[in-house]
This record gives structure tokens, sequence and C-alpha cells, in this order.
């Protein structure tokens, strides 16, 4: 269980801009193997709040606890997969899946193994030996996606993972991760600005608000698991979708003031 | 995304993209591509040796006469005396630099108060006339060995420390970020992310600083302290023995271009095997299509 209570982040002021508070005091409870989609305008912090949660950031105020511990920093128990996948371009695809376990210090035969596991898993058989550049960006976010998982984290923490790729291949992407969780449950949080992304796969949607960044709202997704191929078209999920929709655009009128 | 057609589309996108890295080996322009380099050389001989007949001048020495001083100057140990005095200077002098130039580099890409402090005199050293400032250096210490690695060294550190610096910035924070998320200590950053992901920079870096060197090594001792081959070339000028002299201009030229070709040749080597090459695109978007369906 993941428990974030008065999360508060403000980043100073820099080259005459005015400090910013990235987040203004989140609370928010994650329940273990449950699929939380953070759902907002850009801008609002959920990057912020993501890294907060993989102990990449100093808090101001509050704090971040899993299964009752507080997070001091990155942990063997969650992986991250990033927006831009941030693969390492001078290593090959086996070697980018294995880093995580490298960088834990595991056997050069046990991580070769692991990673030729996950390769096939998320559908790269063959392209073990291809560069990042070869691949296209739906191809690079699995293996990023395969990285992560490579390290068998209970919690995975996904920061708009299938922003950068198109229509087509998100689905597919989606369809493949949810897959992937069916046969090993994890506790999952995924930030997204997509209404559709965050209905299809999350057991609850958490908005979030911009400044001040908070919590404004948590909605269940009471929709059957595994999701049917014909979800989009369950009255439910239009409603839900329709209703993030409202919240949203509500959100960035209220905002676009401020923006000037 | 499952089911034997797809393990077939796959075997086929890798029989593809195999069969464009294989273009590259037995290339049938390459035969073409070393016939008009040598052609090319045979052409400026040819008339380098012309010009010289027509000139017929004892200051403009013909292409085989210069080659025949060269022999000559191969079999003395004069000539690699002199090669061996110069290049001890330029070996320790290239050495300081590539050490301290990385080291400043690295410095200055990673914490913003180094940048600040030392950025006024890296610009400046790089601008600077260095002709102008080899006086100053053998003011300060004096005619010997450590004037000229002083001399070397200042050619060649700015040039290092720029490339280096650049290329640390050039690392993508994302690799950091992510690096970290797997809970790298700082020595694994250093060694996984930062000196991996400059060292491309670092090497070109390294490969620029060598020809200021070479150059820094030759101009001091053409312009204040005559030793090593720079000696030779001004002794061989007074004497009027043209011929040796475009010989010895000769060595110092191919010493130039055989170090690079060596740096060149181990950045390719290691660098090449990530570096973007287009061809790949194509073969790539389609075997994207093909997992995707």
């Amino acid at each position: 269980m993941i428990e974030l209570k008065g999360v508060r982040k403000v980043y100073p002021s820099h080259d005459g801009h005015p400090p910013v508070v990235a987040l203004g005091g989140v609370d928010l409870t994650i329940q273990t193997q449950e699929f939380v989609c953070l759902l907002g305008p850009s801008g609002c912090g959920k990057t912020t709040l993501l890294k907060a949660i993989m102990g990449l950031l100093f808090l101001d105020a509050g704090e971040v606890r899993i299964d009752g511990r507080t997070v001091s920093g990155p942990g063997a128990d969650r992986a991250m997969v990033f927006q831009n996948f941030a693969l390492l371009p001078w290593a090959d695809v086996m070697t980018n899946v294995a880093f995580g376990l490298d960088l834990r210090g595991v056997s050069r035969a046990e991580r070769e193994r692991k990673a030729r596991e996950w390769i096939r898993a998320v559908g790269l058989e063959g392209f073990e030996r291809h560069y990042p550049r070869q691949l296209s960006g739906g191809m690079q976010q699995r293996v990023g996606l395969a990285r992560a998982l490579a390290v068998d984290p209970r919690i995975l923490l996904m920061d708009e993972p299938f922003g950068a790729v198109d229509a087509q291949t998100r689905r597919l992407l989606q369809e493949d991760l949810l897959a992937l969780l069916e046969q090993s449950r994890k506790t999952v949080f995924f930030v997204t600005h997509s209404m559709e992304e965050a209905v299809l796969l999350g057991d609850r949607v958490v908005l979030m608000t911009p400044r001040p960044s908070r919590i404004r709202e948590e909605i269940e997704v009471r929709l059957p698991r595994p999701r049917p191929p014909d979800v989009e078209k369950d009255p439910q999920f239009i409603e839900l979708k329709e209703y993030l929709w409202q919240q949203l655009r509500a959100m960035q009128i209220s905002t676009a003031g401020h923006d000037g | 995304m499952a089911g034997g057609d797809q393990e077939a589309a796959r075997q086929s996108v890798r029989a593809k993209i195999m069969s464009l890295e294989r273009g590259r080996g037995n290339d049938p322009s390459r035969l073409l591509k070393w016939s008009l380099r040598l052609g090319s050389f045979a052409a400026l001989a040819l008339s380098w040796e012309l010009l010289a007949r027509v000139a017929n001048s004892l200051l403009v020495p013909t292409f085989t006469e210069t080659l025949a001083a060269l022999v000559r100057l191969l079999m003395t140990s004069r000539l690699w005396g002199a090669l061996w005095i110069s290049n001890q200077a330029m070996a320790l002098g290239f050495g300081l630099a590539a050490v301290t130039g990385v080291a400043v580099g690295f410095l200055m890409g990673r914490w913003r108060a180094a940048e600040r402090f030392l950025e006024p005199y890296l610009s400046i050293l790089l601008v600077m006339p260095m002709s102008a400032v080899i006086p100053i250096i053998i003011m300060a210490t004096g005619l010997g060995l450590a004037s000229r690695v002083m001399v070397v060294f200042s050619f060649a550190f700015a040039t290092i420390a720029i490339n280096t610096r650049a290329g640390v910035r050039m690392i993508e924070p994302s690799w950091i970020e992510m690096t970290r998320a797997f809970g790298a200590t700082e020595r694994q950053l250093w060694l996984a992310i930062l000196l991996r992901g400059a060292s491309p920079a670092v090497l070109m870096g390294l490969r620029l600083g060598l020809i200021r060197a070479v150059s820094g090594m030759i101009t001091m001792e053409l312009l204040l302290i005559a030793v090593g081959v720079g000696r030779l070339i001004l002794h061989f000028q007074g004497n009027l023995e043209a011929a040796e002299m475009y010989a010895i201009v000769i060595v110092v030229i191919a010493e130039a271009v055989l170090l690079t070709q060596i740096c060149q040749r181990f950045e390719v080597s290691r660098f090449t095997k990530y570096s973007d090459r287009q061809r790949y695109s194509r073969a790539a978007s389609w075997a994207d299509q093909a997992v995707a369906e």
C-alpha cells in the first residue's frame, strides 16, 4: 500500500522566476495491486508526484509511505517507465533491458536470462542485438517496459509512457500492458493526460488540479477485468470519459487566466 | 501479438536488416574510391615535379629530390633523434592537457559553480593567439623541457576541456534520472552514464587537442626554442638544403595525419554501432509494422 500524506514540493525561484508550488499538499492512498491512473492538465505536478513516490525528490513537507515505511530514496520494490523511454543509445536492447539488474549486482548469466525472458514477453524477440535508434517509438517503449519489469518490482510507476507514440501503437501497448499485468499483478501508478487511457486501464482514476496542485477527486472504474475488447462501447466507459472531460475542461478554463 | 505468422515476419525483418548490414563489406565502390585517392596523389606529385622543373630554382626541390632526401634522412639518427626530442614535450604536454582538460570539462559540465568560476578563462584561452603567449611561458619557465611542455599544454588544453564539457551537457537528464530510479550509487552513475555518455565528445576533444598539441610543438620550436624537429627545419633552411627541409615538413605532416587517423579509427570502431544510420530507418519502421500486426 502506498500512502501519501500532505506531500508538498516547492521548486525554488530560478533566474527571476517566482517559486513554483509543484505539489501543494497531496493526500492519496493506493492499495496493493491496484491500478491507479492520475489524470490532470499539463503542468499540474503529475510527474513530480511520481518522482516523490519513486524517492527521487526531497519533499518540503509530508511523507510517502510504502507498506508503512517512509520512502527516503529509490528502492528495489519500485521501477519506473519514462515518457521519453530513457533508453541508453549506446547499448543494445539486451543491455538496456538488463540495465536495472546490472545496477543491482545480478550476475551476467542471470540478467541475460531474465532480460531474454522479458524481451520475449513484450514481443521483441529477435531484436536483442538492435540499438534503440533502429527501433520505432512503440518498440522503444516496449524496451523501457521490459527494463522496468525485469527487476521484478511490486510497484510500477509509469509517467505518460504511451504519450509519445501514435494512436494505433498506443492501443496495442495498452492491451499488452494489461495482459502482462494479468500474469503478474502489480501495484501500478500510471500518469496520463488521456481520459480514454485512464478509464481503459485504471481501477481508479485520480483527478489532479493545478495551482495549487492537489487531488480533486477520486473515481472508481467499475468495468470488468480483463477488459472486454469492446469496452469502449460500454455505457459506463462513455459516461465516465465524458465526466472526466467535463472536469478537465473546467480546470483548463479556470487556469487559462492564470497562465496568461 | 502472438503466433507463428509473427515469428515468420520477424525472421524476415531480421534477414532484411542483416542484408543491409552486409552490404557494407564487399562494396564494389571501394576499389573506385581507392583508385581515385591514388590518382589524386599521383596528380599532385606529378604537378609538383613539373612545376619545380619549370621553376628550376635551388629553393624549390622537385618531388623526386624531396623523396630522395626523405629516404636519406630516414636512415640517419639525426631525424629520429629530433623526433624523439620534439615528441617528448608533445607527449608530456598533451598527456597533462588530456588529464586536466577532461577533469575541468567534467567539473564545468556538472557543476554550475565551477562553470561560472572557470568559464571566462576557458573562453579567453580558446580565442587567444597562442604564439603571443609563448614568450611569457618561456620567461616564466626558461628554455628547458618544462617550458616546451607548458606550451604544448596550453595549445591543447582548452580544446579538450570545451569538448568534454559539451559531451557532459549532451547527457540526457532522463538517463541520469532512470539510473537513479534503479537505486544506482554515485559511482555507478558516473561509470554507467556520465563517463560513458560523454565519451564520444571526449574522444573527439582529445583528437582535436592532439592536432593542437602537434602545432604547438612545431610553432614553439620554430619561433623560440630551436630544438628537435623545429631546429632541423631551421638548420636546413639556413643551409638552403631545400629538399631536406621539405622532407622534414612532410615528416611532421605525416605524424599529425597518422596520430589523428589512429584517434579516428578508435572513435569509429567504438561508436559507429549506435550512430544514426539512415539506412536503418526504413527497415526499422517496416519492422514495427510487422510487430504491430
